[in-house]
């Protein structure tokens, strides 16, 4: 059986990974795919406690569903915005979006 | 080194370039596996393990370091199918095939339909890579505390369960219906947002034209 650590420092890496690609890109379209990166990370944590610590194994799976719907949804509005600012813009550098109204 | 080649010419360079490094990454991995599982140190569960996590690792570090955004993509999509196998793993046949259609038909296809439509470029001579560094230092540093936290956490006891798949169904209309009628209602409500938000300025005054001309 594989220990429970093997996933968690999975995890960790993945979401300092992720994490990275958010702090270190200038592009809203691949910060939103570090931001997916970082969610992947906390569906594994979220099973991987699920099936080695809940003796009911449900919650954990629930929650990761709604993470992975919850970040579909979000990747559909933050798309949107996206196309918006560069069809106003003509840039998706995040750098360069800094007012609230123009 | 791969300008210089002599390839027939319906050979891709960038697909062979990608496909060799690719290749010379890979191959040291499954090699080092394979010995270990022959010698007996891993079980045959601890192999797929380490595979999933190299790909899930590779394509994470690729889709952050990636300069062409296109590849960054791809990449994302080795990581998020390589997460699929992990959920495999852990016995969530559920979640690994719910993973796989929405991450790996959904929202992937999106981001590359974004990436095509907006032309991005996430081009260190335009804009300065200046907190790049940073970023480094400061994602090293979580990392390993989380890391840290976990080696030093008791885990108690822990043993494997699962849902069978016939179940799961039943169990989230049942025990979850609250939450699930929530979570519908705000797909409904993000992806109007995203309709009204993405339409062209002409498209929204469009209708306000028409009653101006009335």
């Amino acid at each position: 059986m594989i220990p429970i650590e093997n996933f968690l420092i999975l995890s960790a890496l993945l979401f300092a990974i992720g994490f990275y690609g958010v702090m270190a890109r200038r592009s809203a379209i691949l910060i939103l795919m570090s931001v997916e990166l970082m969610l992947a990370a906390v569906a594994i944590n979220f099973i991987a406690f699920a099936t080695y610590l809940d003796a009911d194994a449900f919650s954990g799976l629930v929650f990761a569903l709604f993470v992975i719907t919850v970040a579909a949804a979000e990747v559909g509005l933050a798309l949107g915005i996206v196309l918006r600012l560069y069809r106003e813009r003509r840039t998706a550098n995040v750098d360069e979006a800094d007012s609230l109204k123009w | 080194m791969f300008d210089r080649l002599p390839l027939p010419s319906q050979f891709d360079r960038t697909i062979v370039a990608g496909g060799t490094v690719v290749a010379l990454v890979a191959l040291p991995v499954v090699l080092v596996l394979l010995a270990l599982l022959f010698a007996d140190q891993i079980s045959a569960a601890e192999m797929v393990f380490f595979l999933a996590a190299t790909v899930i690792l590779a394509g994470a570090l690729g889709s952050v370091l990636l300069p062409n955004v296109v590849h960054a993509a791809l990449s994302l999509v080795a990581t998020l199918l390589g997460v699929a196998g992990i959920y495999l793993l852990l016995l969530t046949e559920f979640i690994a095939l719910v993973q796989v259609l929405v991450y790996g038909g959904g929202v992937v296809i999106l981001l590359l339909f974004a990436l095509m439509l907006t032309n991005v470029a996430d081009d260190p001579v335009v804009s300065d890579g200046s907190q790049k560094p940073f970023a480094m230092i400061v994602a090293a540093i979580m990392g390993s505390l989380f890391i840290a936290v976990m080696l030093d956490a008791q885990w108690g006891n822990p043993a494997a369960t699962l849902v069978p798949f016939s179940e799961f169904g039943a169990r989230i209309f049942r025990d979850f219906s609250i939450p699930v009628i929530v979570v519908a209602i705000l797909l409904d409500i993000a992806l109007t947002g995203a309709f009204v938000n993405a339409r062209t300025a002409e498209e929204a005054s469009e209708p306000r034209t028409e009653e101006a001309a009335a």
